[in-house]
């Protein structure tokens, strides 16, 4: 690293590079129709009702109906308990098999692999297009093991 | 081996290759901010704003500097920023890597999602995982050559600045890189 301590590189053109990029970056961020929000996650559209972990268990323990969007491999091997497989990637024939219970349900919560993870973001949206409001589950399943909350493990079919 | 490396011929390659991934690598980004934001986040380096802002400024600054390293303007100072980048993407990629975290896009260049998986590239090129560091390890070499090249006097554009009596404009200044044309 000393190396590029050098004399021969000029640190002023270096910084210049480096603001200019993140200057025109915010310029044509701010001017384009394809710019984003800075200030909230692009997972995050309006309607979506985000729902931190501790919050979730609360609903849980009230008899919420808990979604896993990840694909059905994942709700194979665990699952936050009573969740049903609600895969973002199956979810016509998924949600025909969950609808019952939906229809029955006094609270609705997805959840999938957390941080980038837009599977749940999807799947709410969908919910929410065939009248069913179903909250998301913030950060996701990483969210949940972090704040040590209960997880079935028990293998499924 | 050192001759091979500290050769202009070889400089001049170098860096119009560098320069050329890098502004193709930034075009993807710059046209779809939103998609490179989710890309970043899924790294899960830093939290989702950060990841915006990463997404807006890095796929310019990749931009600016595989531009000058092209135009062989301010040629020590870009690739200095593209090692920069590049340690910084090696780095990220260990700690992805050390923590188990499936990214299966890295967006290092193309952020299109497959409706149908594809053939090619197969996914092992995609995602973060060994592929990647090494790839970006080689760059990083490229780039850290680029960057010393001309403290010996053999500047990375030594073959293009020639003067007529045989001396390197670029061998004596502090500034160096040769500066703007």
């Amino acid at each position: 690293m000393l190396l590029f301590l050098d004399m021969t590189v000029d640190w002023k053109r270096f910084m210049l590079i480096l603001a200019a990029g993140a200057s025109w970056g915010f310029a044509w961020n701010a001017l384009s129709s394809r710019g984003i929000v800075l200030g909230q996650s692009v997972l995050v559209q309006a309607g979506d009702e985000l729902v931190a972990a501790p919050e979730c268990k609360r609903l849980l323990d009230r008899g919420a109906l808990f979604l896993d969007a990840r694909p059905r491999d994942f709700w194979r091997m665990s699952r936050i308990p009573g969740a049903l497989p609600l895969p973002e990637e199956d979810f016509d024939r998924a949600f025909r098999e969950a609808e019952p219970r939906l229809r029955r349900a006094n609270a609705i919560v997805v959840y999938c692999g957390g941080y980038g993870c837009e599977a749940s973001h999807l799947v709410a949206r969908k919910l929410r297009a065939k009248g069913f409001a179903a909250a998301i589950l913030d950060e996701g399943m990483p969210a949940w093991q972090d704040a040590a909350l209960p997880l079935d493990t028990e293998p499924r079919p | 081996m050192k001759a091979l490396v500290s050769h202009p011929r070889v400089h001049l390659v170098l860096r119009l290759l560098l320069g050329a991934f890098f502004v193709y690598a930034s075009l993807d980004k710059i046209a779809n901010p939103a998609a490179f934001a989710k890309v970043v986040y899924q790294w899960q380096v830093v939290g989702p704003v950060p990841s915006n802002v990463v997404a807006v400024t890095l796929p310019w600054i990749e931009l600016l500097a595989g531009g000058l390293l092209i135009a062989g303007a301010w040629r020590r100072e870009a690739a200095l920023v593209v090692t920069v980048l590049l340690v910084v993407f090696v780095v990220a990629a260990g700690s992805v890597m050390a923590r188990g975290i499936d990214v299966l896009n890295c967006g290092c260049v193309s952020l299109a999602k497959d409706a149908v998986p594809s053939a090619w590239p197969p996914a092992w090129m995609k995602g973060v995982g060994w592929f990647l560091v090494t790839r970006n390890l080689l760059m990083l070499a490229a780039a850290a050559t680029l960057v010393t090249a001309g403290r010996a006097g053999q500047g990375a554009g030594a073959i293009e600045h020639r003067q007529p009596s045989g001396a390197l404009p670029e061998a004596t200044g502090s500034g160096g890189a040769g500066g703007l044309p």
